[in-house]
């Protein structure tokens, strides 16, 4: 544009300057509150880990993790059986739950997209993650307890896989959805099928992303209770075997969640102990791995 | 605002130098590798192309040029038939290449597009080492031995001029190059796959001026061998490294011919404009 055609004034009405005083003090209030509120979260959250640490560490000894819980009013004893009941619980839940999730955030991010099916299987997503988990537990009593007459950890896992699945969708569907059409383009435009595209090139560049969320997914089951209470139920003794009673699908396997709301309720004090130590059991193990996948990853960016 | 009174013929025009003219001999007497018959496109309801003709002739570089949004890319996009991606992308009329209507149901899209490769804006390396980005297109159209992927790898790198500068990072990552690398590394990774048309998205635009240099000078060597098609939206690189030029403006191609004919004696009065810049 030439000189002689540059506009005037946009019009004869002088500016108001607003007040930079007010300005300050509003995003010195806005700025206060939002730390206000970043450090209450932190508070409650270090307020649980030292109360859980404080009253769970002195329950914490070799024979916690080696031994089985007391019977009776004997003391002594441990939740070895417990923690492997929860590691078999929630890995089987993985096993079920990853694979489906993982597959469906590709059909929803590489083939669905804004697709009528794509749209439904979306919402229902997100409808069946905020279900509450009590429900999956209720899910699993209906189609695997009921019918077949007894309690098993298999339901169980069933159970922490319903909760678990549509977190794993939406996590990585979401990191799918960071790789850039470009990618897509190029790998489709070098003459690759669709499936060698996705698998060999998208996924690939995402895969950081969804190795953090697949841990993230299965981490957020592993301290789930409500979905066990009638499914896994629990139990004082080690998993032994598949089908009989105390087999994964025979009969109700031990796990800590149920235990410490079992143990937590007790009159005996030894028994309210242990439900402190598996508490802290499993709160460094969620907690530990959120930080370790977060600083792992992050890092890798 | 008030009404320049300069007269538009007196006032001087940036002059841009055409090098490649040369080569460039009478469009018609040239064979054609891709010719393009009432190309409509629609993005949804709203129609980005509208009825194009335009050839392109074989072993030569054409380049698209005209203002953002007339089309160039969406045209360019139809060759290999890559705005399938998009469910609500669609083109109508004919594309000739080879004796076949690529538009038409029943083109094999894998073979297609090992035939006409393409070079993107953004430099693309696929998440693996330099090597494994090569060997992709020769992986997945051809069966070869290792010791002859490792040569045709190789062979690919020197024809893009990348070779002396990755040969002792062929394990790294395709990210770890700088961006004129990675851009140049999408290139080889396309000529690996022995494709007849080379087309290019703006391959320069998110590099840098000597990055830009060395891939101009890339395009000048491959043109003896391949068809491209370049699209970009600096004027002085169309004249640069291109043979002929169509240029588009709001879907429709105003004016295509030799590059010095454009450049230097358009007919069409918005070219003219467009060229000197004095587009409005």
């Amino acid at each position: 544009m030439s000189a002689d055609t540059m506009p005037g004034p946009l019009s004869a009405v002088p500016l108001r300057p607003r007040s930079v005083a007010r300005r300050r003090v509003v995003d010195r209030l806005v700025t206060s509150l939002a730390w206000l509120a970043a450090a209450f979260g932190v508070f409650i959250m270090g307020w649980i880990v030292v109360t859980v640490v404080g009253r769970g560490i002195g329950a914490i000894n070799w024979a916690f993790f080696t031994q089985s819980p007391p019977a009776g009013a004997d003391l002594g004893g441990g939740l070895g059986p417990c923690i492997v009941g929860t590691i078999v619980l929630t890995g089987f839940a993985a096993v079920i739950g990853i694979p489906i999730g993982f597959f469906g955030a590709v059909y929803l991010s590489e083939f669905g997209r804004t697709g009528r099916i794509a749209t439904a299987i979306r919402t229902i997503t997100n409808v069946v993650l905020g279900v509450p988990s009590i429900i999956a537990g209720l899910f699993a009593y209906a189609i695997l307890v009921k019918p077949l007459h007894h309690y098993s950890g298999f339901a169980g896992s069933v159970a922490l896989a319903f909760i678990m699945l549509p977190v794993m969708t939406r996590a990585a569907e979401d990191v799918l959805n960071l790789v850039p059409n470009e990618l897509r383009e190029s790998a489709l435009a070098m003459g690759a099928p669709r499936w060698r595209a996705t698998l060999g090139v998208i996924v690939r560049s995402a895969r950081a992303g969804l190795i953090t969320s697949t841990i993230l997914a299965v981490v957020r089951v592993a301290g789930e209770t409500a979905p066990l209470l009638f499914t896994a139920l629990s139990s004082p003794y080690w998993l032994n075997g598949l089908f009989g009673p105390s087999g994964f699908f025979g009969g109700p396997v031990a796990n800590l969640t149920k235990t410490i709301y079992d143990y937590s309720t007790s009159p005996y004090q030894h028994l309210q102990q242990l439900a402190w130590g598996g508490a802290l059991v499993i709160i460094v193990a969620v907690l530990g791995t959120n930080v370790l996948v977060r600083l792992v990853f992050q890092r890798g960016k | 605002m008030t009404e320049t009174t300069t007269d538009r013929s007196a006032a001087v025009a940036p002059r841009i130098e055409v090098a490649t003219g040369q080569r460039a001999v009478e469009f018609d007497a040239l064979p054609s590798k891709l010719s393009v018959r009432g190309l409509d496109f629609f993005y949804g309801k709203e129609q980005a192309l509208f009825g194009n003709t335009l050839e392109i002739k074989e072993k030569r570089v054409t380049a698209i040029i005209g203002p953002s949004g007339c089309g160039k890319s969406t045209h360019i996009r139809t060759f290999n038939r890559i705005y399938e991606l998009y469910r609500n992308q669609r083109a109508t009329g004919e594309i000739w290449f080879d004796g076949r209507n690529i538009l038409a149901s029943g083109t094999d899209l894998l073979d297609l597009r090992r035939r006409i490769g393409m070079i993107f804006q953004k430099p693309s390396p696929f998440p693996m080492t330099v090597f494994d980005n090569i060997a992709y297109g020769l992986r997945l159209h051809f069966k070869l031995s290792r010791s002859e992927l490792a040569d045709h790898v190789e062979d690919a790198l020197k024809r893009a001029a990348l070779w002396d500068e990755v040969k002792h990072k062929l394990k790294e990552p395709g990210l770890a190059l700088s961006g004129g690398q990675q851009q140049r590394l999408s290139i080889a990774r396309a000529i690996a796959a022995e494709p007849e048309v080379i087309l290019m998205d703006e391959p320069c635009s998110a590099i840098d001026p000597v990055a830009t240099a060395k891939i101009e000078e890339l395009i000048a060597q491959l043109s003896s061998a391949y068809t491209i098609v370049i699209v970009t939206h600096n004027m002085q690189q169309a004249a640069r490294v291109s043979d002929y030029t169509a240029f588009f403006f709001e879907g429709r191609i105003v004016e295509a011919g030799l590059t010095t004919q454009i450049f230097e004696n358009p007919q069409r009065k918005q070219t003219e404009d467009y060229i000197t810049g004095r587009f409005s």
